[in-house]
């Protein structure tokens, strides 16, 4: 018997109240858990989903001035070679990064400017399979090509061409035919034509050469800065860029949800909070003749104030185990049931060990205030019939 | 042992204070016996929880063991309660989700080093003090009125105080049982504890060995009893 036998035994006598007290501070802690855990898997979902419209990093031949037309490159200027990657090396060594299961999509390329049908345009040569990675957005009149001698014209290229799927053409000495044209897509991809990258670079003479490369990389959890770092450890030639804008819009999807995880938890966690605190507040009230006593046996302030606190720590503690346990298995059972994606959900020992004393700091400190009423209670007053 | 110098309070506000104390100077003798008597709102309760210690008085002193207990911090009153002081009342305040033996030990209850077999053992002979070794581990609902009473003079017995407080201990007790109390109280009293009780019936009273007469909160009458003469 010591001081922890007051404030359960106490729970013990109105077990109902006890049990019903516990049961909404656990619906709330599993909530929460439920909707932390859910917002991490859709986060990282949509930013999977997100991450395959386009690149959010750029690597580049360093270089003092690069003015952009397609992609941040110079066409101008990679016509004479002079900015140039070697292929093989730089994309083995960003594919070896410590962060390469971050990277969703590495696409090399190699640009051009070309004559077809006498008018001046500008080719790009990609790898088909990995542009069509970052490309997901790209829908096609016709096919994606699938040979090496065939070719993909943007809408404006083709209509300024005169191309139709079918087609063939020459460029730069090979024969190509258009497998399809692109739709529209807003962009410069508009205005150029996609080949074969070995196909082109063998055809100017520039074998194994690429003008630069874009990556997309899984940002969530991870700054993207750390994946420019390690690239540019990786890559010594090259000037690797986080291409902000793209990141900042991902980012700001995946913490809209963040924020409103957050915010939807904080509202449920104060509810809960202030029951635990009306709750001890209510028992400061019916048992105040019980604190009297206890100050008039010489029970210190702390100790009164700790036996309010420790009921709520009891409960808190239960609702602890139980709302991260009951929210685990929540989540992955939600995430199953509405499809949201890939129910990847493991147990974390820290995360537990975390939400466990995050919920008890809370009871505890919900419980502060009518605690500190309890000491406040003058024996004289509820003890003797003045 | 304990003394009380010009001691006055009144409640109500500042407009219309209501004087229950006014000037009351008394002095307690060790291992003496004392009653306090007096009608409804002479101020005699009053005059308890200023000397036990659980009401600051407005004016005046209070002195145990020539320490002014008036001027003391909480920290200090806290443990003068702990340590010296044990107050019963009309009401037995028994917490109602301990037992019999778990009550008698709740003064210990205030820290997280648990009881020891030794301080149990001391809390079960308090009841056997007051003849309930059998119900140790009753629940106080399970009790009669006299015997939460005996329970609660055995809660004030466990700490081994100087001075025993008794606020109407017999007040809500039929006559029998409540004669069985003041026996009790007097036989403690007899074994060389200090006893200061507040009461309105004459005939327990006049079992003290000194009793204190209130009227409108002054000491209207204090006499010394010879009770070997009884």
């Amino acid at each position: 018997m010591n001081l922890f036998t007051i404030p359960l035994r106490n729970l013990g006598r109105r077990p109902l109240r006890t049990i019903l007290l516990t049961a909404v501070f656990t619906v709330g802690v599993m909530s929460v858990v439920a909707i932390q855990q859910l917002s991490t898997v859709v986060g990282n979902n949509l930013e999977e989903k997100m991450s395959k419209f386009g690149a959010n990093i750029l690597v580049t031949p360093k270089t003092e001035s690069l003015s952009v037309s397609y992609g941040g490159l110079d066409l101008g200027n990679v016509a004479y070679g002079a900015h140039e990657l070697e292929s093989s090396p730089v994309l083995s060594a960003i594919k070896g990064i410590d962060l390469k299961e971050r990277l969703s999509a590495v696409a090399p390329k190699f640009a051009a400017i070309s004559k077809v049908n006498d008018i001046p345009v500008a080719v790009v040569g990609v790898s088909m399979t990995d542009e069509l990675n970052i490309k997901t957005h790209w829908y096609p009149e016709g096919r994606f090509p699938q040979a090496q001698n065939e070719i993909l014209p943007g809408r404006m290229a083709a209509i300024k061409l005169k191309l139709q799927p079918g087609d063939e053409v020459n460029i730069e000495g090979n024969k190509v035919k258009v497998a399809g044209i692109l739709d529209p897509t807003g962009t410069e991809d508009d205005n150029v034509i996609f080949m074969d990258i070995d196909l082109l670079r063998n055809a100017v003479g520039r074998p194994g050469a690429v003008h630069f490369i874009e990556v997309a990389a899984l940002c969530a959890g991870c700054p993207i800065d750390e994946i420019v770092e390690q690239i540019v450890k990786a890559v010594p030639g090259a000037e690797v860029k986080a291409l902000q804008h793209v990141v900042k819009q991902r980012m700001s999807a995946i913490g809209f949800v963040n924020r409103m995880a957050w915010s939807v938890s904080g509202v449920i966690l104060l509810t809960a909070c202030f029951m635990i605190g009306l709750s001890i507040f209510s028992a400061v009230n019916e048992r105040k003749t019980e604190i009297g006593l206890m100050r008039s046996l010489g029970f210190s302030t702390g100790s009164v104030f700790s036996i309010f606190c420790l009921e709520a720590l009891f409960i808190g503690s239960l609702a602890g185990v139980a709302g991260y346990i009951g929210g685990f298995f929540a989540s992955g059972k939600i995430l199953k049931t509405l499809d949201l994606g890939k129910a990847d959900i493991t147990f974390d020992p820290f995360a537990f060990g975390l939400t466990f004393l995050a919920v008890a700091a809370l009871s505890v400190l919900s419980a502060v205030i009518p605690a500190l009423r309890a000491t406040r209670v003058d024996p004289s007053r509820t003890l003797v019939s003045l | 042992m304990l003394r009380t110098k010009s001691v006055t309070h009144r409640y109500g506000d500042q407009d219309n204070p209501v004087t229950v104390l006014n000037d009351v100077s008394i002095e307690i003798a060790e291992k003496s016996f004392t009653s306090v008597v007096g009608r409804s709102g002479s101020g005699k309760s009053t005059l308890l929880s200023v000397i036990s210690s659980l009401l600051k008085p407005e004016e005046g002193e209070v002195y145990f063991k020539d320490n002014e207990i008036t001027e003391l911090s909480k920290v200090e009153i806290d443990k003068l309660r702990r340590d010296e002081f044990s107050i019963i009342f009309q009401s037995h305040h028994l917490l109602p989700y301990l037992t019999a033996h778990e009550n008698v030990l709740l003064p210990f209850l205030d820290r997280i080093k648990p009881v020891s077999s030794k301080l149990s053992n001391h809390g079960l002979k308090c009841l056997e003090r007051v003849g309930l070794e059998n119900m140790a581990d009753r629940l106080p609902g399970q009790l009669s009125g006299g015997e939460q009473q005996r329970v609660a003079i055995a809660r004030a017995l466990v700490k081994s105080p100087s001075i025993l407080f008794a606020d109407e201990p017999c007040g809500s007790l039929d006559k029998a049982t409540g004669n069985e109390v003041m026996a009790i109280l007097k036989s403690l009293n007899e074994e060389g504890l200090t006893i200061v009780m507040v009461t309105h019936d004459p005939l327990h009273a006049q079992m003290a060995s000194r009793v204190i007469t209130l009227e409108d909160g002054r000491i209207a009458a204090s006499r010394l009893r010879n009770l070997s003469a009884l």
